[in-house]
């Protein structure tokens, strides 16, 4: 049985950051985007692959071509956590404030 | 999908706020560890600074103990101090983080900008996953004290 895939697992890599970044904006086929990176056609390849198999790539047939479409909408998962995490520093923040308050009526009286 | 420009956007995170406390308030309860130790860290946790050298190359310990007894170690080393305008560590132990923290000075008040640049961007979701994981930890911690004190 294979692993599920998942988001986190697709956006790890470099490369197939850069190929998400790449067909955000237009869909390409997959030698378009092999051309634009400095490694083997085949590595492109499976690097799709991945992409497809975590939902971040869907492929549309397009007369002879076949295009690698971006699906972004997996991706607003990382960013609720990373919300979520962004929220620690912010309560930290709030702690801050919170003191400085209690700071400021002890030593002026407001 | 923002800041595409940015390198590292993908692994930074910035938080800005104005504090309605001058500059030199403010500077004085980020540098010293008797204040510092009042605010630092999520709720319910307590603080002990055993080393704060605020100058380029000082060390800075802090350990955060968490209400169910962890203690948490933070060692960080300072890059760069500049009075009442910036502050500039490495968080050492894990996870690396360096953190630059900018203070502007407006009349009463102060502007505080919080950048915090992780090594990469998979470190930075790793840190983040398992933060959410903390998360919930915390959040179950709550639920169980909330509901021990409806019963007594």
């Amino acid at each position: 049985m294979k692993a599920r895939r998942d988001v986190y697992q697709a956006i790890a890599d470099p490369t197939r950051r850069a190929i998400i970044n790449m067909i955000a904006g237009q869909p390409h086929n997959v030698n378009a985007i092999a051309e634009k990176f400095d490694v083997s056609r085949q590595a492109i390849s499976l690097h799709v692959k991945v992409l497809i198999d975590c939902g971040l790539i869907a492929i549309k047939q397009r007369g002879r071509d076949r295009f690698c479409e971006a699906q972004l909408d997996q991706l607003s998962e990382v960013s609720a956590w990373v919300d979520q995490y962004r929220q620690q520093w912010e309560s930290k923040i709030d702690a801050l404030e919170t003191y400085l308050e209690k700071l400021k009526k002890e030593r002026y009286g407001k | 999908m923002e800041n595409k420009k940015s390198s590292t956007h993908d692994r930074e995170l910035i938080i800005s706020r104005t504090l309605n406390a001058p500059v030199e308030l403010v500077w004085e309860v980020w540098t010293k560890p008797e204040h510092i130790a009042n605010w630092w860290g999520p709720n319910g946790f307590t603080n002990t600074i055993s080393t704060m050298d605020m100058v380029p190359g000082g060390e800075w310990n802090l350990v955060m103990h968490g209400p169910d007894g962890t203690d948490y170690d933070n060692r960080s080393v300072f890059k760069e101090v500049i009075p009442f305008k910036k502050i500039v560590y490495e968080h050492i132990s894990y996870p690396w983080i360096l953190a630059t923290i900018t203070f502007e000075a407006q009349g009463e008040q102060t502007l505080l900008n919080w950048h915090m640049l992780f090594e990469s961007a998979e470190e930075f979701i790793k840190v983040v996953k398992t933060y959410k994981a903390d998360e919930g930890l915390k959040q179950n911690i709550e639920k169980l004290g909330a509901y021990l004190k409806e019963m007594l």
